[in-house]
């Protein structure tokens, strides 16, 4: 094999790399903050996919509009269409986090026994997948049947124009989550809840709005994750439960409860998937990315960026 | 006659519904004065403070700040009502830098939270090269500072502090006691709970010893220095003046 093979397995690695990035943040601020293992996280993706799918459906529906806001930007795949309807998805994709967390997550919560939470998060997702496919059907849907051409990117390398999108909207999303969490006060407000929520609430932080802003902020670069999947993939019910797995590899492996080790692990797991193809087939993708997690995790069990605690 | 900045009645608190800690504690506790929250391990001092910040469920009585029932509001409300707290343990987001601590504290000001960190930095000269500097990395007394200094970002009525010297060289907790004597001096009421009964007497003016859950002797700082069933609550046997509750008032 090739230089530019292994190149291009790494490009494509860092491709659906970014895709899981996105996903593992909201896994990760949900455990650092609320204090379980949400694994109905992968749902909001899917979610967030179908929300934007819906809206697309509703544009096109609408003449006037649908005429108004034209067709593909050039170089990309999609239109200002899309564009509305992601915006649109990451707001309903919120609201849906945040009225599970208030008609369900909440009520565990206050019965103070976590594995309540982890359990109840497993229904949510049975129910959640399960109402996917009452709407949509088990088959793939897709933003646009167009075919993109990749561009080259390097020597022998090529990438679509929807990919690079992708991983510069992630990277971008990554800064200006770094920033919210930095520089602004519901931002620090965060990461004081992470540390010690007995201590934030007689600082005066109201650690309810706190956790609604967690659940809002994770489930809204979720359904980001979803629109791009749909974008550069196709959107399928079961694409949340897939990613579930190499969502939490990607956030244990760069330490749970570090937003930097999520975006961290999310490439390593889609890199290492993606070489592995290479190496030992495609069926032992997901094997491979355990592997990884588990070298890294026998060397520094706190994840790459975790701190020991 | 002006409400007491913090007052109990019979407050009943515990973390298991039926087995209260605080076991009907009254007080009152003026602006500008120190009281010292003395007793035993066990006694309930930490649950009596932990209960008035609403960390700690509250059974049956009353807590009014400034003459306002605060009894059912929950720990974020209780401090915008003018209720600091600083905790014995974890008193400090070590993750987070000096400045963000003092932010932190800050959290619920509109504006004026420059002019405020200012004012702690005037109080503790110390932090001034520490501000970009995370809190963990810091010494027991900075980190005490950072403490005390989240907690006045909200200039309170009242500040209550869980052992401030616990861990601390002497020299260092004649510093926090200093630095707690010229808070109450600019008018603030101060509820100290302490194992460090020298310590606290003699910053206090008056003091509240509890054994079990309620009060059992109360007074001026100079007369509880002096009484001897101070000793016998410490040492476990209760004392002939035991059988009615001490109530701590001015």
């Amino acid at each position: 094999m090739t230089l530019t093979i292994w190149l291009q397995a790494i490009l494509d690695g860092a491709v659906i790399g970014a895709t899981i990035s996105l996903g593992a943040i909201g896994v990760t601020l949900t455990y650092a903050i609320l204090r379980f293992a949400n694994f109905a996280h992968g749902e909001f993706i899917t979610w967030g996919g179908y929300f934007a799918l819906a809206a697309l459906s509703a544009f096109a529906g609408w003449r006037d509009l649908s005429a108004w806001l034209g067709g593909p930007i050039e170089p990309f795949s999609f239109g200002w269409p899309l564009i509305l309807a992601a915006l649109t998805a990451i707001l309903a994709s919120a609201a849906l986090a945040l009225i599970l967390d208030a008609v369900f997550f909440r009520r565990l919560r206050r019965a103070k026994i976590a594995i309540a939470s982890v359990i109840g998060s497993f229904g949510a997702a049975l129910v959640l997948r399960n109402l996917v496919v009452l709407g949509y059907g088990a088959d793939p849907e897709y933003f646009s049947r167009e075919i993109q051409i990749a561009v080259h990117f390097g020597p022998g390398l090529r990438i679509t124009a929807d990919q690079i999108l992708l991983v510069g909207l992630t990277a971008a999303l990554v800064a200006t989550l770094h920033l919210f969490l930095t520089r602004t006060q519901m931002g620090r407000a965060m990461r004081g809840v992470r540390e010690n929520p007995d201590l934030a609430a007689v600082s005066g932080i109201d650690v309810a709005g706190v956790i609604r802003a967690t659940w809002a902020i994770g489930a809204a670069l979720a359904a980001v994750a979803g629109v791009l999947i749909g974008l550069t993939i196709q959107l399928r019910p079961s694409i949340g439960f897939d990613l579930l797995l190499p969502l939490f590899s990607a956030a244990i492996l760069g330490g749970i409860g570090s937003v930097y080790g999520a975006v961290l692990g999310g490439l390593v797991i889609g890199i290492s998937e993606s070489v592995a193809v290479l190496v030992i087939g495609p069926e032992y993708r997901a094997a491979i990315s355990f592997g990884v997690l588990i070298l890294i995790l026998l060397v520094r069990p706190q994840g790459i960026l975790g701190a020991r605690t | 006659m002006a409400e007491p900045a913090l007052s109990l009645r019979a407050l009943e608190a515990g973390y298991v519904k039926g087995v209260p800690i605080v076991r009907g504690v009254s007080l009152d506790l003026a602006a500008g004065e120190i009281l010292a929250v003395l007793g035993p391990n066990g006694a309930g001092k930490s649950t009596l403070v932990r209960a008035i910040a609403g960390l700690v469920r509250r059974f049956a009585g009353e807590i009014r700040l400034g003459g306002k029932s605060i009894s059912n509001l929950p720990p974020h409300r209780i401090v915008a009502e003018g209720f600091a707290y600083v905790p014995q343990l974890a008193n400090v987001f070590a993750d987070l830098t000096v400045e963000e601590n003092l932010a932190l504290g800050g959290y619920m000001l509109r504006r004026g939270r420059a002019a405020r960190a200012a004012r702690v930095y005037e109080l503790f000269p110390d932090l001034v090269g520490k501000r970009q500097v995370k809190a963990g990395r810091l010494s027991g007394g900075q980190r005490q500072m950072v403490a005390i200094g989240r907690a006045l970002m909200v200039a309170p009525r009242v500040l209550a502090l869980d052992e401030p010297s616990a861990g601390l060289a002497p020299i260092v907790v004649e510093h926090v006691f200093a630095m707690i004597r010229r808070v109450a001096e600019a008018g603030t009421a101060v509820l100290v709970v302490e194992q460090n009964v020298r310590a606290a007497l003699a910053a206090a003016d008056r003091a509240l010893v509890l054994a079990e859950g309620t009060g059992r002797l109360a007074g001026t700082a100079v007369d509880v220095a002096a009484d001897p069933a101070i000793a016998r609550i410490y040492l476990g046997a209760p004392p002939a003046a035991a059988a009615a509750p001490a109530e701590a008032g001015p």
